[in-house]
């Protein structure tokens, strides 16, 4: 939360009430959800819980920030879902090809850059609206992971593979009296170190680069940023590169939490990534947009999955509940942008 | 809700006959000195600006009033009140004697109010008909009842003596028509109050006269007119009364006929303005800064040659379409071009992008603002930084933040750009400010030929006065300015030399100081043609 709260800091000089109103009102609802959740259940409100909900929370948020990035341009991209299940099957077929644990994982990591460059390529040099290029993406990123492994999991990767998504810092566990051991404080999961990482690099590029401010301006106006001479096609490319980057990277943690590379895996979270960008606050329209919004928006999603789940509320019923909660949290943006 | 309104509409359509000139025949019982509106004491806040303050207004039937003001003064604001589109937080408008305040602009022109924005707000990809009956279709049954949609429309413009079919594709019409477009469907709506804003600032001077000529037939069937224009000249062919505002405060409400447009000038800006132009205290020097040789786009101009000198302003002139603003944006690498040659102080430049272009030093301010030239989401700062980000971050890439912060703030004091602070969001500014927004980002960049395509349009006299100003200034610096204008007067006013285009040739390159009004118009027209 320390990002969160820095990057609010900085946005208070520079932008106006409103958005500090609107931080609020996301930020007070993710405050009321954990309350809430505290009340109705006794487990929810504990270390290990919550350290379970921040590594949940990490999938999403790593295909928000891309999605913000994507979406601050004016853009979509559709195949993130796609994209981060390739990912994980090239890291694990690498790995069964015998590499080491982490070139595989780059090698997947890459994949997506790869994917994210061609949608770039298609939208900036084919001129197809983005949600054509990266719907087209999806499907055949999807068709591609499905080919390579004959839609069989690849299993047997071995316990190196699991580090990245299963390991943890500062796990203290001490030798309980009856000799099993009891775990003090679960640590700190590395897909949640990364997380954090990631979050504060990514704000720093939006608020405080060139690459960021240009983003912006793409979106604001796309033309003016063009005869500002802005290269508009490097920028947008360069957008869903990182959006594909950040797809490969989820797609390998979440393949080292199963220890098996599911050619199945990922499937909507694009929409899952869209909806925490939009919850943030990021407009669709393209120009406005944050992290501190999008770790939230991912907070939120995540906390009610967490929390619905712990009180025994069905999956459908959550996926009403979330649906729900897109509605209101744009509705009230506009209204608040309403004259 | 819209479908209550186009019933409302439809009732109030059937209790006059749909014949032309007498649908609006005059209203029984009514005394024409009668105000049919009245605003009093109105008063709007957005957050941190006093947009209008205890501002007073009235319109009485079958009179054109004339609504002046400066950019900012709060026209528009008050306009959007009485249309609908805002709302007020205090004071009153009265409509026929009763007290009301629209909800939205539907509900404003079911009652006979209806504004006609500057940009225009028709859809392109619909008919005339559709357009014009859009939300209140006639029906037969289920369908829509086009035969006698298309019929409706047609009487309308019929009546505007327009030669426009209801069957067109708006897209297809011109700027001007699309303009009588809008105004015939005003009249299906049974207007009574028309609100014009800005109507004649891009159409051209035979569309004026039929415009104005259109204008007198509603006034004299009795229609109000709220009359927005920064125009001035043209106020004494058409308007009755005029009504000044002054910083979001009400000034005078004269008689046209009482008053000169110097005094109207004067009530406006506060003060009197010696003259139009500023005294032009820079001089051209005798070195070429630019040299444009053999410039073609096929189909769009063909051959245009021309030099700039150094702290030279130079005129593009002619007519709409000659083909000033695409010879510029192809200079600019922002469009293609088929051939020819731009020379930079004797270098030979290969511009494919405006990439290129500015790294050479020339800067194209566009014509249209809002569409290519400022980002109006984002802050002021970020809007002067916008071209020049290198010398405010580092190699990396990293934006300094003071750096750019000092940046700005310089050349907001340097231009004297109002605004509360760089932070401000560009779509807050007024557009005279936001123009300055846009010179600031070239001045920044250090550009060396600064284009300037039609820098004054929509903007009030004090800003106009105001580039004028900056433009001499520039020119004493050194830097070759282009001015694309429409106005002859600025060309008169501002300029060493102009280029004269028609139809996509350079047809003449006169000395300001050896021509003048008459002499352009004929070059522009293609009457005259100098031997190249």
């Amino acid at each position: 939360m320390t990002v969160t709260d820095t990057v609010l800091q900085d946005r208070k000089i520079r932008i106006n009430r409103n958005d500090l109103i609107q931080k609020f009102a996301a930020l007070a609802g993710l405050v009321l959800l954990v309350i809430a959740f505290s009340l109705t259940s006794d487990s929810f409100l504990t270390t290990s819980n919550f350290v379970t909900l921040a590594l949940q929370t990490t999938t999403i948020a790593f295909l928000g920030f891309g999605a913000t990035c994507v979406i601050i341009t004016g853009g979509i991209d559709l195949s993130v879902g796609s994209v981060l299940a390739l990912a994980g099957v090239v890291a694990g077929l690498a790995v069964k090809d015998g590499m080491p644990v982490v070139v595989a994982m780059t090698l997947g990591v890459l994949a997506g850059g790869v994917c994210g460059l061609i949608n770039g390529l298609i939208i900036t040099r084919m001129k197809l609206p983005p949600f054509i290029a990266t719907l087209g993406m999806m499907m055949v990123a999807r068709g591609v992971t499905l080919q390579i492994t004959g839609a069989r999991p690849v299993s047997g990767l071995g316990d190196a593979f699991g580090v990245l998504g299963n390991g943890s810092l500062m796990r203290m566990v001490e030798e309980g009296a009856n000799g099993f051991p009891k775990v003090v404080f679960p640590g700190i999961p590395y897909p949640v170190i990364v997380m954090i990482l990631l979050a504060v690099a990514i704000a720093v590029v939006l608020m405080k680069t060139t690459f960021g401010r240009h983003l912006y301006a793409i979106g604001s106006n796309e033309e003016a940023a063009r005869l500002s001479g802005v290269n508009v096609n490097r920028t947008k490319i360069g957008a869903y590169v990182l959006a594909g980057l950040l797809a490969g990277l989820c797609g390998c943690v979440l393949m080292s939490r199963l220890v098996t590379a599911q050619p199945n895996e990922g499937v909507a979270y694009e929409l899952d990534a869209i909806a925490s960008a939009v919850i943030g606050g990021t407009s669709l329209v393209g120009g406005i947009g944050t992290i501190s919004g999008t770790v939230i928006g991912a907070f939120i999603i995540g906390i009610l999955r967490n929390g619905l789940n712990m009180n025994g509320v069905s999956s459908f019923i959550q996926m009403i509940t979330i649906g729900l909660v897109i509605i209101v949290t744009v509705w009230i943006d506009q209204m608040r942008n309403r004259r | 809700m819209s479908i209550n309104n186009a019933t409302s509409t439809r009732d109030g359509a059937g209790l006059r006959p749909l014949t032309g000139a007498t649908a609006t025949a005059p209203r029984a019982g009514t005394d024409a000195d009668q105000p049919i509106l009245t605003a009093r004491g109105v008063t709007k806040r957005f957050p941190g600006v006093l947009a209008l303050d205890n501002v007073q207004f009235d319109l009485r039937r079958g009179e054109v009033h004339a609504l002046c003001g400066e950019n900012g003064a709060g026209k528009s604001t008050l306009m959007k009140i009485i249309s609908g589109l805002y709302r007020l937080d205090d004071g009153e408008v009265v409509y026929k004697g009763e007290p009301r305040h629209f909800h939205s602009i539907q509900d404003a022109q079911a009652a006979g109010i209806t504004l006609i924005h500057q940009e225009l707000n028709l859809v392109p990809h619909l008919t005339v008909a559709e357009n014009i009956y859009l939300a209140r279709e006639p029906k037969k049954g289920l369908f829509v009842d086009r035969r006698k949609m298309e019929a409706d429309a047609q009487v309308y413009l019929d009546r505007l003596k327009v030669n426009i079919k209801a069957s067109d594709l708006v897209l297809t019409l011109s700027v001007a028509r699309q303009q009588m477009v809008e105004i015939a469907k005003a009249l299906s709506l049974d207007a009574e109050i028309l609100i014009m804003d800005e109507p004649t600032s891009s159409l051209t001077e035979s569309e004026i006269d039929r415009l104005f000529e259109i204008i007198q037939e509603l006034k004299a069937d009795g229609v109000g007119i709220i009359y927005i224009s920064h125009r001035l000249d043209e106020l004494r062919r058409i308007v009755d009364r005029v009504t000044v505002m002054r910083d979001g405060r009400y000034v005078s409400t004269r008689d046209l006929a009482d008053i000169t447009v110097d005094d109207i000038v004067a009530a406006m800006v506060g003060r009197s303005l010696e003259d139009k132009f500023p005294e032009r205290t820079s001089v051209p020097g005798d070195e070429e800064i630019m040299s444009v040789r053999g410039l073609t786009r096929h189909g769009v101009f063909d051959n245009v040659s021309f030099t700039l000198r150094k702290g030279e302003i130079l005129g593009f002139a002619g007519l709409m379409g000659a083909g000033r603003t695409e010879v510029a944006r192809a200079i600019f690498g922002a469009d293609h071009r088929h051939g020819g040659s731009i020379a930079l102080s004797g270098r030979d430049l290969s511009i494919a992008s405006p990439i290129d272009a500015i790294e050479a030093g020339i800067a194209y301010l566009s014509e249209d603002r809002k569409l290519n030239g400022l980002a109006v989401g984002m802050s002021v700062k970020a809007n002067i930084t916008m071209a020049n980000m290198a010398a405010v971050s580092n190699r990396m890439g990293l934006i300094d933040d003071r750096a750019e912060r000092e940046a700005a703030e310089q050349y907001v004091r340097l231009l004297n750009v109002k605004t509360p602070s760089i932070s401000q969001i560009a779509r807050n500014l007024s557009g005279g400010n936001q123009q300055k927004v846009v010179i600031a980002k070239w001045l920044f960049r250090k550009s060396r030929v600064l284009f300037f395509d039609e820098p004054t349009r929509g903007i009030d006299v004090g800003a106009k006065f105001a580039i004028y100003q900056l433009l001499d200034e520039l020119a004493r610096d050194g830097i070759g300015v282009v001015l694309i204008t429409s106005e002859l007067p600025e060309i008169l006013g501002m300029t060493d030399r102009v280029v004269v285009f028609h139809e996509g040739e350079v047809t003449g390159i006169l000395e300001t100081c050896r021509t003048n009004q008459e002499e352009i118009m004929q070059y522009a027209s293609g009457v005259k043609r100098m031997p190249c």
